[in-house]
């Protein structure tokens, strides 16, 4: 019996070192020591952030951070910074935050209040809702219409929760990624893939025959993406802010949602006349 | 480390039904994966070592191709690709009926069939070739020497691996989440997604491991002490009766 208790020790005293902190350091010092700003963004989530034919990882957000925000850290640090991509997930993205492996999450979050107690957001850059892809032609229309289908959504996201409160009745199915998901999709394992409106838009794009899908049904959530930092880090908020907000007011921002969001873009997604003047009324004065 | 700890999380709201869900999830498919692990083990350990090479083969065909494929290749190709082969009567009543969790049971049986398959049949290479001497000269076929000789003894030989292996299979259950099976890691990042408390949700799933596995290794301990034939093991490390 012996080592176990010595193993449970072994367990306790592992949980108590966690939360030692070492010398605070603020995000814009840690910047301007290392010359580098590490975003944590998707690989398969265009055309806000993926891996192009080309093997080049571009994308929505990856363009808002370089055109956007660097331009103000250049600025501020008085000294050029680079970016780095690490990849972030769901499950991920807040301790790769909280450990300090990245800086900013720059990816398709969805900015809550429980997620407010762990992370700060910056403003919102993006608002869409869930919606449902389906095969052409299925029943399936809206949420009311899955009772007792089979549904597939990505694990961890908010949209999962919310059928699984609206419609317990759904066989839900949760999948790590974009791809497993769709995959689930093209082969009748599932006969819905749920995830926000804007996501499903960009997959159907991408999907090798697109117009065998269809996006249906009206938002049934409200899903406001906000790149997140970490929490008490107003310096480095103010800077990533500035930065979204001079892109929206210079016209910066337009051009990049008219490059993958246009007619000619990855995905054709205008915007609506409300969303932008959301986006607008969010920008404060300088 | 910027980080507010709160581990009420952990038992407050359905948090705790949540764990307890995955828990017996996990349980369940290490179970049934196990139980189809052992057989398809002990089968083809057996077969390797038969002096009939077609039957050598086949059983080394198995434990090849199935052990030198990743787990997660597996577990997809039983979810994705196994289903649209059979018919489609029972392709939809498989679909309406869970067919993520009765895939990720054959991923881990099949897989880990392959490498228990190893450790049975090294278990009966350890024994002295006079015992299959003996057997034979006495009269017993080939099966009969196998069932009543050799592998009452080989299995009584191999616990020590074959807990290696089971607590790898426990583990490796795990991998199912990547086709949608609501086992124990996965309802580790559902609670994360719900509460947005990453770290403890970790810690949670990281003690259960550990306690699951540790449960299994004192288990297998005493039946370790209770079937070791005298003589043939050498006796436990000193100190420890």
């Amino acid at each position: 019996m012996k080592q176990f208790f010595f193993l449970g020790w072994i367990v306790v005293c592992g949980i108590l070192a966690v939360p030692i902190s070492g010398p605070a350091q603020t995000t814009l010092e840690k910047i301007d020591k290392s010359g580098v700003l590490v975003i944590g963004t998707r690989t398969g989530s265009p055309p806000f952030a993926y891996v192009n034919k080309n093997n080049e990882w571009v994308g929505f957000c990856i363009d808002l951070v370089e055109k956007g925000i660097l331009p103000v850290l250049h600025q501020k640090l008085n000294k050029n910074i680079k970016v780095e991509k690490k990849e972030s997930a769901p499950q991920t993205r807040i301790p790769l935050l909280t450990s300090n492996a990245v800086d900013l999450i720059a990816e398709t979050m969805t900015d809550t209040q429980s997620r407010r107690e762990q992370v700060d957001f910056s403003l919102t850059y993006f608002a869409t809702g869930a919606q449902f892809l389906v095969k052409k032609g299925s029943p399936i229309k809206n949420i009311q219409t899955i009772a007792g289908k089979r549904v597939a959504a990505q694990q961890g996201s908010t949209n999962a929760k919310l059928i699984r409160e609206r419609v317990p009745s759904a066989k839900l199915l949760e999948f790590p990624d974009q791809p497993a998901a769709f995959q689930a999709l093209a082969q009748g394992q599932v006969q819905a893939y749920t995830n926000d409106g804007i996501q499903l838009a960009g997959l159907r794009a991408k999907a090798p025959r697109p117009d065998d899908y269809a996006v249906v049904g009206e938002f049934f959530s409200y899903e406001p993406y906000g790149m997140a930092m970490r929490k008490n880090d107003s310096d480095f908020r103010q800077a990533v802010n500035v930065g979204l907000m001079n892109a929206i007011s210079s016209g910066l921002y337009f051009e990049i949602y008219d490059k993958w969001f246009g007619a000619k873009g990855e995905v054709p997604y205008p915007m609506t006349a409300e969303i932008k003047r959301f986006l607008q009324m969010q920008v404060v004065p300088k | 480390m910027n980080y507010r700890f709160d581990w009420s999380v952990l038992w407050s709201g359905q948090t705790g039904a949540l764990l307890l869900q995955g828990i017996e999830t996990t349980l369940e498919l290490s179970l049934i994966g196990w139980l189809i692990a052992v057989v398809l083990g002990v089968v083809s350990g057996a077969l390797r070592t038969l002096p009939i090479p077609p039957l050598r083969w086949l059983a080394a065909g198995y434990v090849e191709f199935f052990r030198n494929v990743p787990l997660l290749v597996w577990m997809f190709v039983w979810y994705f690709a196994v289903p649209p082969l059979l018919p489609q009567a029972f392709q939809d009543f498989l679909l309406d009926h869970g067919v993520e969790f009765w895939a990720g049971v054959f991923a881990l049986g099949v897989y880990h069939g392959a490498r228990f398959a190893e450790v049975i049949r090294s278990g009966i290479s350890a024994i002295p070739r006079t015992q299959f001497e003996a057997a034979a000269s006495t009269g017993l076929t080939i099966a009969q020497t196998y069932r009543l000789v050799i592998l009452p003894v080989a299995l009584r030989l191999i616990v020590p691996p074959a807990t290696n292996e089971t607590l790898a299979l426990l583990k490796n259950s795990s991998i199912a989440l990547t086709i949608g099976v609501a086992e124990l890691t996965f309802q580790v990042r559902q609670i994360e997604t719900y509460t947005a408390k990453a770290f403890e949700a970790l810690v949670a799933g990281t003690i259960i491991y550990l306690i699951l596995c540790l449960a299994i290794s004192a288990l297998s301990a005493q039946i370790e002490r209770r079937v070791a034939i005298p003589g043939m093991i050498t006796k436990r490390t000193m100190g420890e009766a």
